[in-house]
């Protein structure tokens, strides 16, 4: 229960503790102090991990590592909890678009933090993976960024990831990030991508992809890092203006402030649909790419019809 | 007290205690959308501020 002060609305203390609060959450309403804010994101993400079985023993993970603050939180929380399961280990991947005025700042935050963390970390570039950089293969197609570099990211990670030997991919998406996918699904009315799950079906063709902070919300991992002096003060995306993501993303935010718990119940909902939907009833039969043998629904994976869109 | 914007210092003549919400919705900040520290130090959006407070509103989205 949240301990506000119904003469100015505030709190002066953390429910919990009698510590000054950092933040206030809504769902149960609550103040939380430094220390009890960390404990709780901690605790939310050992216990999604357990529920679901994301992580088993030997694991060797690969945490998709941007250096933003979603993945930043990913490897420090992952870092701490790891050591309750029998010899895991974590290396961290980041993908070097070639963004200019963007990326340059967000590896060097990367390298910092797995520096501190004294974690393994390996770089893989798109010019590494197919000849150019993000910005040279966006010329003309700007408003095609998000999906071009979605594409490329996914190929360039899980290189990196077979190459470092990972059996899982944890990547930081947040609960924000989880409930926009929904809405922009069901807005798409693509009803497959809707349903399936993260490694559905995907056991005996990809790594496994885990998402340890998908109940955990983009503000609440802000704060986390922010009172460890861990946020990454980093400038945003130049393409992001590009995405329909941020228009879903302005939208079911306000929502979420009007009415709390909006986001947590859209998830909810797809997760119902879930239950009641055959995933390969409504998806293609995974078949192999005649080009390159990667796994993929047509005839040429995502991949490959890129490359040739894009003359490479 | 100073109001500090990612790209831009605001400063406010309040000599009552406001609290952060009201400012937030002044400057039509949504406050899922931002984290707010007082003097440095991470605070909540109810929490009252006055006089010479140095309120730093950082904004928590960029894309991955």
């Amino acid at each position: 229960m949240s301990n506000g002060n119904p003469a100015n609305g505030g709190a002066e203390r953390c429910t919990l503790c009698a510590e000054p609060p950092v933040i206030r959450l809504r769902e149960p309403d609550r103040h939380l102090c430094a220390a009890h804010l960390i404990a709780d994101v901690e605790e939310r993400a050992a216990l999604m991990i357990r529920e679901r079985e994301l992580i088993k023993p030997h694991d060797r993970i690969a945490v998709a590592f941007s250096g933003g603050k979603d993945s930043t939180a990913l490897l420090v929380c992952l870092t701490r909890l790891l050591p309750a399961w029998e010899d895991v280990s974590l290396v961290a991947i980041t993908v070097d678009e070639g963004i200019a005025g963007y990326r340059d700042d967000t590896i060097r935050a990367a390298e910092e933090v797995t520096k501190k963390l004294r974690i393994e970390h390996v770089c893989i570039s798109f010019t590494d993976l197919i000849g150019d950089d993000l910005d040279t293969l966006l010329i003309g197609r700007e408003t095609q960024a998000c999906s071009v570099c979605g594409i490329l990211r996914r190929k360039a990670l899980s290189v990196a990831a077979h190459k470092a030997g990972a059996t899982r991919i944890a990547t930081g998406h947040n609960l924000d990030d989880e409930a926009q996918s929904v809405l922009m699904n069901t807005l798409r009315g693509d009803l497959s991508r809707l349903v399936r799950t993260s490694d559905a079906d995907s056991h005996d063709c990809f790594i496994p992809r885990i998402k340890p902070l998908a109940g955990i919300s983009e503000k609440e991992i802000a704060a986390y890092l922010f009172v460890q002096d861990m946020f990454p003060f980093l400038p945003e995306c130049p393409y992001t203006r590009h995405a329909m993501r941020l228009e879903v993303r302005t939208m079911l935010s306000a929502m979420e402030q009007k009415h709390p718990g909006t986001m947590r119940n859209l998830i909810k909902s797809k997760r119902a649909i879930e239950k009641h939907v055959n995933w390969r009833a409504v998806s293609e039969p995974l078949r192999r790419c005649r080009q390159c043998g990667d796994p993929c629904s047509g005839e040429l994976c995502q991949v490959c019809t890129l490359r040739k869109s894009l003359g490479k | 007290m100073k109001i500090i914007l990612s790209y831009s210092t605001i400063n406010i003549m309040q000599e009552d205690p406001v609290s952060i919400t009201s400012i937030l919705d002044k400057l039509t900040i949504n406050p899922s959308d931002v984290i707010v520290s007082r003097n440095g130090k991470l605070v909540p959006e109810d929490t009252l501020i006055s006089g010479d407070d140095e309120i730093r509103i950082i904004r928590i989205a960029h894309g991955g």
